[in-house]
This record gives C-alpha cells, structure tokens and sequence, in this order.
C-alpha cells in the first residue's frame, strides 16, 4: 500500500501527545493502522514524550505512596493481543464500531451514496461514507476543517488522488467535488467540523435533512 | 555529565519570550541506578518474576516525574500524586507487555501516564492505536538489530531536543505536557495559533534533520 497523504506533524503530535477530541484521535489512530511511515514518526513523537519525562525535574510523592502502591500490587495483566482482522478493518475503527467493517448497516443517501454517523458532539461529526464507483459527491465547501481517511477504493478532488489509507486535510477554504474512482466502491472514514456547504441548493436542504 | 530540562524554570519564562538561552539545567552526573539499561532491566525483572525490588527502584525513579509532568500539564497536585501511583501500579500490570525493541522505559511509561490522563478527562472510551496489532509488518525482522536502534534513536533524539531553540523547545515541551489544545497554548505565550503551528513544524523539521532523516 503506497500512502502518500500524511497527516501534519502538529496533528500527529497533538495525537501522541493526548490533547484530541476522540473523533479526530480515532481517525488518526486508523490512519496510523495503515501507514508505517507515520507509526515510525509516532513513535518518534512518543520518543520525545519519554525524553521529556526522563527530563522533568521530579516532583517528591506523599512519605506514604510507595507504602499504598506496594499495598495495591497484584496479578500481573495478560499480555492482550488483538485479533487479526477477517476483512482487514483497521484495529482501531474495529473496537469503536464493535464489528468489521463488512458488518456496517449503511444508510442510504441516494442510490449510490450510504453513510452511517458514528459520533456526534457540538459541531464535530464522524462518519462512515460509502460511495459507488464514479459516484460525485457535489462541489461542496466546508465550515471548518474536514478529515478523511480512505478504507476501500479510492476517490480524486481537485487536490488530487486519494486511495487507501490516505488521509486528506480540507480546510475550510478548500471547494472540492470528490469522486469515487472506477472499480469498486469507495469506503472513507471522515471528522468534519462544522459540516458542508454544497454549491448546489438542493443538495444543501439534502444535506441538511440528513444532519451533514 | 547529563542535561535534564527543568519544567519550574521553563514555566517561569513561559509568560516572558526566552533570554536566548535553553531552559536546561544541569542535574549532576546520573546515578547508576538511573540508567536506561537499568531501567530496561528492572521492568524485566518486574515482567517475568513480579520483582517487588525492582518495582521499587522504578517507582523511584519514576512516580515523581510522572507527577511532575502531570502537574506541569495543569493537573492539580492531588490528582496528580494519585495519578502518578496509579500509573505505577499499571506499570506493575502491563510491565510484560513492555518491548524493549519499540521503546525505552521512560518512553513506555510516558504512553500509560499520557493514557491514564486521557482516561481522567473524558468518560467517553478513547480511541487507541496499538503497536502490536499483528496487522504490522514488523519494521525491522531481527529483535537484537531493533533493540539496539531503538537505544540509539532515543539518545540522539535526546540530544536533538535538547539542540533545539529556546522557542521550539518551549513548544514542543508543551504540546506535550499541557493538557491544553493548541488554541490555548497561543493565548497563553501571546503568540498567533499559526506561529504555535509552524514552531511546531519547525521544531519537527529540526529534530528530523538533526536526526539526519528528511524521509
């Protein structure tokens, strides 16, 4: 799998630092599921956490914590190892959704369009979209910043070609129409942030009606 | 002699722009115990015989860094005294799943202190990225090679860090220890988000380069 759109480096870090919504952190997580190249850089990151940990000038604890802690010590955890996939879903995505993405029930938007919302909170929504191949989206533009990650098929926007385990930032000045490339179906986890803005006025009450 | 970053003086200057100088103290020559190959020894001894000593020597070393770089992050002290020693008595749990190949100790510990402050923040389960998902290909096939290049990357990665500008230091050190999102952060040091976002992309472009790979 060739991946050649990364998320940026402050994202990756603000990541491995903690400081994400999950939406964001579960994209991300997918994302890195997929690519080596930007696990090699995470643990770089993770790297420079543990080099700034061994450096924080240390904080004395309670007389009595090693005391509690000791208290406390018991059976060791078994090392846990996560299950192969059957159908290759990203580990990640599997433990949100709870299942494999072949077992996803699509919502119907149109006859060649499915979605399913997997998380909603304030103006941040996560999604699952599903498009046929050559499927348009429509020209749209976004409130705020729009993440997606590619999981099957692949689709092409005015930015370029995007195919599995991409990951593509379109900010708010960004106006694409993405369509969904000939083969097979196109399947994209995406976070926006403030929802779409279609060019097209029909498509707007449409998006509107189904919460997008 | 080792350098260590001080978080107390780095926070004193953090409302004032730097003086030119890296917010580094001296911390006098490490002590034996401390050593990372030590460290790596004691979590395995923890891992395969429950070695409550070496438990010991670990919760030494690490339960006051891990509170201080949860207070740093704004973590009331508290909490943070409570957090610290849950993050050991994981420690004591998960010590078998430690791999020495993927990171250092401080490295590990770092990850579950992060985790455990995730965890007190936000009811909803969050969403996690494990290393060992058999899905990988392994980076690289031989253990011994992995291990060795492991210590080697976190030691010049220590150097870079430390080789970094007062500014880009600052920032880095804070996307990590703040809990706070970027937005803040440029509040707090008066700067524009965008100057946050490209002394992050900086400071990343300097460790990368210092690390000589541009990949």
């Amino acid at each position: 799998m060739t991946i050649r759109h990364h998320p940026k480096d402050s994202l990756r870090l603000a990541y491995v630092a903690g400081q994400m919504d999950p939406a964001t952190a579960l994209i991300m997580a997918t994302h890195l599921s997929l690519c080596a190249q930007c696990r090699a850089a995470a643990a770089d990151d993770e790297c420079i956490g543990g080099a700034l940990l061994e450096g924080a000038e240390p904080m004395p604890l309670r007389s009595d914590a090693l005391a509690r802690v000791m208290a406390r010590l018991g059976a060791p955890e078994a090392i846990h190892r996560t299950e192969p996939s059957a159908d290759g879903t990203p580990a990640p995505l599997r433990a949100f959704l709870g299942h494999e993405l072949s077992c996803v029930r699509w919502r119907r938007l149109g006859p060649r369009l499915g979605y399913v919302t997997l998380y909603r909170r304030g103006s941040l929504a996560m999604r699952l979209l599903r498009g046929a191949p050559g499927t348009e989206v429509g020209q749209h533009t976004h409130r705020g910043a729009e993440y997606t990650v590619v999981l099957r098929g692949g689709y092409s926007d005015e930015s370029g070609n995007y195919g599995p385990g991409d990951f593509q930032i379109a900010s708010a000045d960004l106006t694409h129409n993405p369509v969904a490339d000939v083969g097979e179906d196109c399947i994209n986890l995406a976070v926006t942030d403030g929802g779409l803005q279609f060019r097209s006025r029909v498509q707007n009450v449409v998006a509107s009606l189904f919460g997008f | 002699m080792q350098h260590a970053f001080s978080f107390a003086r780095a926070r004193q200057r953090s409302r004032r722009p730097p003086a030119g100088q890296l917010p580094v103290r001296l911390m006098g020559s490490q002590d034996q115990a401390s050593s990372p190959e030590r460290l790596v020894a004691m979590l395995r001894r923890v891992a395969a015989f429950q070695d409550r000593q070496a438990f010991q020597e670990l919760f030494a070393h690490f339960a006051p860094r891990i509170k201080a770089y949860l207070v740093r992050g704004g973590t009331a002290s508290q909490q943070a005294e409570d957090l610290a020693q849950e993050a050991m008595l994981a420690v004591w749990r998960k010590a078998a799943q430690f791999d020495s190949n993927r990171a250092s100790a401080a490295t590990w510990i770092f990850t579950i202190a992060r985790n455990l402050r995730i965890d007190m923040h936000r009811r909803e389960r969050h969403p996690r990225f494990d290393p060992a998902d058999p899905f990988f290909m392994p980076d690289s096939p031989d253990p011994a090679d992995s291990a060795l290049q492991t210590r080697q990357r976190e030691h010049q990665l220590r150097k870079a860090i430390q080789a970094l500008p007062p500014d880009q230091f600052r920032i880095v050190m804070l996307s990590f220890f703040s809990e706070k999102p970027h937005s803040q952060i440029a509040a707090e040091l008066d700067i524009p988000l965008g100057t946050v976002k490209s002394r992050i992309r900086l400071a990343m472009m300097r460790l990368k380069t210092l690390l000589g790979d541009e990949s």
